[in-house]
């Protein structure tokens, strides 16, 4: 399952298999912390492995801007029927992990602009999954 | 007044699950004081912990329906890289750790309920064995027996006949008849 969440970031199916490897020797030693956790332990496991993509990409010098894993879709898909200001700041929030206030200052708009595309993607993605 | 209070409360928390927080949480992309705005109110709004379950599990189902499976071998190669790991291999074998591994002293005290145990496999073809020769010296037992019987009978009739036919020979008819 973590498999092909991995893939929405990256585009080979080589560095996804190597991220997963990664993610897991990083992870397994703290496997504690999902049992503690609110979220279920697959979703705690998203939002860590999510966390060593971002700062693997980051150590490794990957462009943000190169747009690498949104061709495999997965989360992504579920804004296909939305606009592209919508596909725009989920993509660059999630698959990149840029902040919000550079979004804002890229667009020229203030923060709670940004803020508020972020709710409705999620209220779509919510209606779409249920 | 308190039930107001308490209705405006959940109209509150409904507009507050409304506004995407639980999504954005699981999702991994709450700030930090939106994540523990969230982490503050989960203890004291059991919808806001039935929503966040509720989207966990949503998320989790998509994961199964958009599953790909990884390449044959990465799985036991991860589990060689995790084993070498130190706190993982300090872990002496045959033996629970309390806390991961850590001291190798401190063992996890194990309560014996179970009324079963567990033995070589060997002994399922002795006992197999045991049950056969049981079986074959049970019907040998009950053969012989009535065998037994059988020339116990045999042996009472012919005493029978015996002592009949004695009579036979030393009543007075038979001496006349003789004479």
């Amino acid at each position: 399952m973590l498999f092909s969440y991995v893939q929405q970031f990256v585009s080979s199916r080589r560095e996804a298999e190597s991220l997963l490897a990664n993610i897991f020797i990083r992870l397994a030693s703290r496997l504690d912390a999902a049992f503690e956790s609110s979220l279920s332990v697959y979703c705690w496991l998203q939002i860590e492995a999510r966390k060593i993509i971002l700062e693997h990409r980051r150590q490794d010098g990957v462009d943000v801007m190169s747009g690498l894993g949104e061709n495999k879709a997965y989360y992504f898909s579920l804004l296909e029927e939305s606009s592209s200001e919508h596909r725009w700041v989920f993509r660059e929030l999630f698959i990149h992990g840029r902040q919000r206030e550079d979004l804002a200052r890229e667009a020229g708009k203030d923060q709670a602009h940004i803020e508020d595309l972020l709710k409705e993607c999620m209220q779509i993605i919510r209606k779409k999954l249920g | 007044m308190y039930a107001n209070n308490q209705e405006k409360t959940r109209l509150n928390i409904q507009q507050y699950i409304a506004s995407g927080i639980i999504e954005s949480y699981v999702l991994g992309l709450a700030s930090s004081d939106e994540a523990s705005q969230l982490e503050r109110l989960l203890p004291f709004y059991p919808e806001l912990q039935a929503a966040l379950s509720d989207f966990g599990f949503q998320l989790e189902l998509f994961a199964i329906q958009h599953e790909e499976p990884p390449p044959p071998g990465l799985f036991s190669r991860i589990q060689d890289k995790v084993k070498d790991l130190p706190a993982i291999r300090e872990r002496p074998s045959g033996h629970g750790t309390r806390n991961g591994g850590a001291t190798g002293d401190d063992y996890i005290p194990v309560k014996e309920n179970s009324t079963h145990i567990r033995v070589h496999k060997y002994w399922r073809i002795a006992f197999i064995v045991v049950f056969i020769l049981s079986k074959l010296l049970l019907a040998a037992f009950i053969y012989y027996f009535i065998q037994y019987r059988h020339s116990e009978r045999e042996m009472r009739l012919l005493r029978e006949q015996q002592i009949k036919a004695n009579k036979v020979q030393l009543s007075p008819e038979s001496q006349d008849n003789d004479k």
